[in-house]
């Protein structure tokens, strides 16, 4: 259920920036800020909720299907459960690939935020690895592998593809993020007879990796990784300056790239 | 590398640990105190940001909007940790539309390697200090203006 902070989090409207492919449907009008950037939405046809104040809650944006009245409401995520709604389903529009130009015989690993990290890996490592009695050929194993999740599963995913970069070593990785439209259907516990469909942006993350060489100047590229890559790929091998901090508070000064990281100006 | 132990303090931006699929899972036969140390100091230049899951989160969009505008940086790294990796995407997502598609994103992903601090409880228990170490996951995502 919804705990708070670590709610899935939803899309956080500003300014006017409703844009086609965040694929959101909004089957109602929705008042956009008074100058605030919450999102006003119309309260649901049988539950009055009072207009409380803006939670600490990040961002819930819901749009809901029901008939809007002029009454404000914040966002109602908080209060399905508590008003005894059910989550009876939940699907996920599909999205795009974000990978452009990705063979068909790619391995998708859906990630979600119940799943158990050596269910998938086992799967995975033995798809990349290429077992022989799993591939029927006796290929020695797929190229390519996709991570995909959404909402709370994204740290899940990113630690998925960490661990396989971490056994299968030498991979390249691309990184995308986009926000993902998920429906849900609520129901009354009690009444049994009022539903709920609620739209939610979610940010999701998919990562391709790739044992074969990717394009490196497309964005969110990560090559394979060599000690120190990292920081030196942000900086884009800048040469090493000073650091800001003095030295004494840093306890791993030995580090060779902790010196080169830290520049004046960051890379244009 | 050695690392100096820093007496009493809380986790600050720790979030779920990993299951590294390494590490077997080790029942404590005596009772310890767990201290979370603070990951790795990471060199900060102005236009870095890490988000954490302890301020508030349009306090953190809004520095990150100001870094952006204001500060003519063309490009801001924001960096995650843990749970705040969600929060991260986030407000890299969130800038993005702000700027009606004008900015791009780049995610590089890492691991960070974090170490607890393991006392024993009794102070009579002939038990030692012990320090364990786990993985956590991070993004790095670069927020930029394109070069036309």
């Amino acid at each position: 259920m919804f705990t708070g902070e670590n709610v899935v989090s939803g899309h956080f409207l500003t300014g006017g920036a409703f844009k086609p492919h965040q694929g959101l449907e909004v089957n109602t009008s929705i008042q956009m800020e008074n100058g605030q950037r919450f999102g006003n939405f119309p309260p649901f046809q049988d539950q009055i909720y009072n207009n409380a104040s803006v939670p600490q809650l990040e961002n819930n944006v819901i749009t809901t299907t029901f008939k809007p009245t002029p009454v404000v409401v914040p966002p109602a995520a908080l209060k399905l459960g508590k008003e005894g709604f059910k989550k009876v389903c939940r699907t996920e529009e599909h999205s795009p690939c974000p990978f452009p130009g990705l063979p068909t015989g790619v391995l998708e690993m859906r990630v979600k935020e119940g799943s158990k990290i050596r269910n998938l890996m086992g799967f995975a490592m033995a798809r990349m690895q290429g077992e022989k009695g799993f591939c029927g050929a006796g290929e020695g194993g797929l190229r390519q592998v996709v991570f995909t999740g959404s909402g709370r599963a994204v740290t899940k995913t990113i630690t998925c593809a960490e661990i396989m970069k971490r056994k299968v070593g030498s991979l390249h990785q691309l990184t995308k993020l986009q926000y993902k439209v998920v429906k849900e259907v609520w129901e009354n516990t009690e009444g049994g007879t009022s539903e709920m469909t609620v739209h939610r942006t979610v940010p999701s993350i998919s990562i391709l990796l790739s044992k074969d060489p990717l394009d490196p100047q497309e964005a969110g590229y990560q090559p394979p990784e060599t000690l120190g890559a990292l920081w030196e790929n942000k900086d884009g091998g800048t040469t090493p300056s000073t650091f800001k901090r003095p030295p004494e508070t840093l306890p791993f000064d030995s580090l060779p790239y902790c010196k080169r990281a830290c520049s004046g100006e960051g890379v244009s | 590398m050695t690392e100096i132990r820093n007496p009493g303090m809380s986790s600050a931006t720790l979030g779920q640990s990993s299951d590294s699929g390494h590490c077997a899972v080790d029942i404590d036969p005596v009772e310890y105190t767990l201290r979370k140390r603070l990951p790795r100091k990471l060199p900060k230049r102005r236009n870095d940001v890490y988000v954490n899951m302890k301020t508030d989160f349009r306090a953190q969009l809004a520095r990150c909007q100001k870094l952006l505008d204001g500060g003519g940086h063309r490009e801001i790294c924001v960096h995650g940790l843990g749970l705040a990796i969600n929060r991260a995407i986030n407000i890299a997502l969130q800038l993005q539309a702000s700027s009606q598609g004008a900015l791009q994103l780049a995610a590089n992903t890492s691991t960070v390697e974090l170490v607890d601090d393991l006392e024993p409880e009794d102070p009579d228990e002939a038990a030692e200090p012990m320090t364990r170490t786990r993985n956590n996951s991070a993004i790095h995502i670069k927020v930029f203006y394109p070069d036309p």
